[in-house]
């Protein structure tokens, strides 16, 4: 045990310190405590401690030592470049208040704290939690991406997608990456928990974000009213018990009229029927499409099918 | 943990120790063992292990010198840790993520410490933008949070969605945080008799009573926002067309049927009728209820009670 940490940490000072990368049998030569004298079983051992290194984040670069170029012999080395954290400079309360922030939002694993230990350990006092971030196992690599500037691919929704990513974006308790698609050559937003599967990352500098980008333009209304329908403005009644909710969620500019009884009339742009619809059974028996007429007619059209086939699947057109 | 991964986690600290005690010479083992959160034991065994450890061939001006003076100690001969390992990208996400949540939650210091750090992790991580972490805000947010600070009585007006009710109660909020996208408090609730938790958006007034209450260690009880069933609370199958996909996703199921062409079959707990209702509004066609048998018309009721409106 003591002899693997050893080695492992007299490997990662040999590869580093070298100007030029060493085979294997130079490797061996050198490190100590000893790879093993047998060919496959050095190899072996040689092989798990670069995987090691990897899970730790330390790269070892595979280049070849053939003067001419060639596919011969290869050679290892830890590129310093690829190696070393960049100066930060933290100051001792810049790292305390990591520590509070590391303490008090809680996302799923251990990462902000090893990172913390990275930049200089765990310092100061801690907070009670604060916030519950959500976690997903892409988030590191999409975030990286945006700063690489490099291309990923995805399956989103049973298609394959293909984004230049500039930002990552938490907003209303799910995470998003915004970009621009280049299949359909317009922007978008993916919310990363449908992300299906894993994401792969092309070469690094293979786009350029716009200047002053501001991801949160991609995502500046909410979600739930995205669409590709044309704006209509709608006028919904708020009876009186739940005319305060709804005024305090769309904010007083909505308010189209007070009525004497405590009712408000809302005006609401809908841009995507389906989530129009689901905000306004949210509000069950308080609140009544009164324009235009088109909307007003969608919603009682979708109330008559449901209260006539009884919600028999079968005739499922699924809804727009 | 296998003897591979404690290897492992070993050396992740090791290297992060040995730029730490090189820049800082004559750093006390406490600090260090706080800081890098060891054990002292473990902190001095791998400290003894590092005289070992250097570049070939391992002579005297070759390896590390580990100067260890009473509690104090300083490390010479190891340029090539004088830097820490890089950031992997979880762990650089990780960390600008919670710091700029922090950042987000109503009163922080925008040009603090913790904003100028934040600042020089993104610009180090190659990505000054392309993070943003928006945790929101709620009217009553502020004065919610002064409560829990100043261990203030408060009466709430608050609207329980699930059951579509309006209620007045004295709370004692205990605490107030952020999850799943919108903010809580844990409260005592004298009307429940009990601890429980409010979401602050649903929180419709708050007035102080003057009554202050004797600060008291709250239960952890992130657990109970997601919602955990109760064995009497009513089960409903429902078959769902490929459109309807996000329930499963979005909701706990106790079981979910995959069939061909993207249709399935779920299993889901109700607590309350207004939730069920909203679901099978929203989802219309796309959602048949295939037992129990009498809640078959469920959403064609509900359908005709709001199609009386117009």
């Amino acid at each position: 045990m003591a002899d693997r940490l050893e080695r492992l940490l007299n490997l990662t000072a040999t590869l580093l310190d070298t100007r030029r990368p060493l085979t294997l049998d130079e490797v061996a030569d050198r490190v100590e405590p000893r790879y093993p004298d047998d060919r496959a079983s050095r190899h072996r051992a040689f092989e798990r401690d670069k995987e090691t290194l990897r899970e730790l984040g330390i790269e070892i670069s595979v280049e070849s030592v053939d003067p001419l170029g060639g596919a011969g012999d290869v050679g290892y080395r830890i590129r310093p470049e690829r190696y070393y954290l960049p100066e930060l400079d933290l100051s001792d309360e810049e790292r305390e208040a990591l520590h509070v922030a590391v303490t008090a939002v809680r996302l799923e694993g251990d990462d902000a704290r090893e990172a913390l230990i990275k930049l200089g350990g765990l310092t100061g006092e801690s907070a009670p939690a604060v916030a519950d971030l959500p976690a997903s196992p892409v988030l590191g690599d999409l975030f990286d991406a945006t700063a690489q500037r490099a291309v990923v691919t995805f399956v989103y929704r049973g298609e394959d997608r293909e984004l230049e990513p500039y930002g990552v974006v938490l907003r209303l308790g799910h995470w998003y990456v915004v970009g621009h698609d280049r299949a359909r050559d317009a922007p978008r937003a993916f919310r990363v928990d449908r992300i299906e599967g894993g994401v792969s990352t092309g070469g690094a500098g293979s786009f350029s974000p716009p200047d002053a980008f501001d991801p949160e333009q991609y995502l500046r209304d909410d979600p739930l009213l995205f669409g590709e329908d044309r704006p209509v403005r709608a006028l919904v009644l708020i009876d009186p018990a739940r005319a305060g909710w709804v005024v305090e969620e769309l904010g007083e500019e909505a308010v189209e009229e007070r009525r004497d009884d405590g009712a408000v009339v809302v005006g609401l742009d809908v841009v995507n029927r389906e989530a129009f619809r689901s905000w306004l059974f949210g509000l069950l028996d308080h609140a009544t499409v009164l324009e235009p007429p088109a909307v007003r007619d969608d919603v009682v059209g979708w109330l008559r099918a449901v209260a006539g086939n009884e919600g028999d699947a079968s005739h499922a057109g699924a809804p727009a | 943990m296998s003897p591979r991964a404690v290897a492992t986690e070993r050396l992740r600290k090791v290297l992060a120790l040995v730029p730490w005690i090189l820049a800082h010479p004559g750093a006390h083992l406490d600090d260090l063992a706080a800081r890098f959160s060891m054990s002292r034991r473990d902190l001095e065994r791998e400290l003894s292990l590092l005289q070992f450890c250097g570049l070939p061939p391992y002579t005297a001006d070759r390896l590390i010198d580990v100067d260890l003076r009473g509690d104090r100690v300083s490390i010479r001969l190891a340029e090539y840790f004088e830097r820490p390992l890089r950031l992997t990208a979880s762990e650089g996400f990780a960390l600008l993520a919670a710091g700029r949540a922090m950042l987000t939650v109503p009163g922080a210091d925008p040009h603090g410490p913790l904003a100028r750090a934040l600042d020089k992790l993104a610009d180090a991580l190659g990505s000054p933008q392309g993070l943003v972490v928006d945790v929101g805000g709620a009217p009553n947010l502020d004065v919610l949070r002064d409560a829990a600070r100043e261990h203030g009585q408060v009466e709430i007006d608050y609207y329980s969605y699930a059951r579509d009710e309006m209620t007045t109660r004295r709370i004692d909020p205990l605490r107030v945080f952020h999850a799943f996208g919108a903010w809580y408090t844990a409260a005592y609730c004298h009307r429940a008799r009990g601890e429980r938790l409010f979401r602050v958006d649903r929180v419709r007034a708050v007035r102080a009573t003057g009554e202050r209450f004797a600060p008291r260690p709250e239960a952890d009880r992130h657990d109970e926002l997601v919602y955990h069933p109760h064995p009497d609370d009513l089960r409903i199958t429902l078959r769902l067309a490929p459109s309807a996909r996000w329930v499963p996703e979005t909701y706990p199921t106790e079981e979910v049927l995959d069939e061909p062409g993207g249709w399935c079959t779920v299993t889901m707990a109700i607590s309350e009728r207004a939730w069920l209702e909203r679901l099978l509004l929203r989802l219309g066609p796309a959602a048949e209820v295939v037992a129990p048998a009498e809640e078959a018309d469920a959403a064609a009721v509900a359908a005709r009670r709001l199609l009386a409106r117009y």
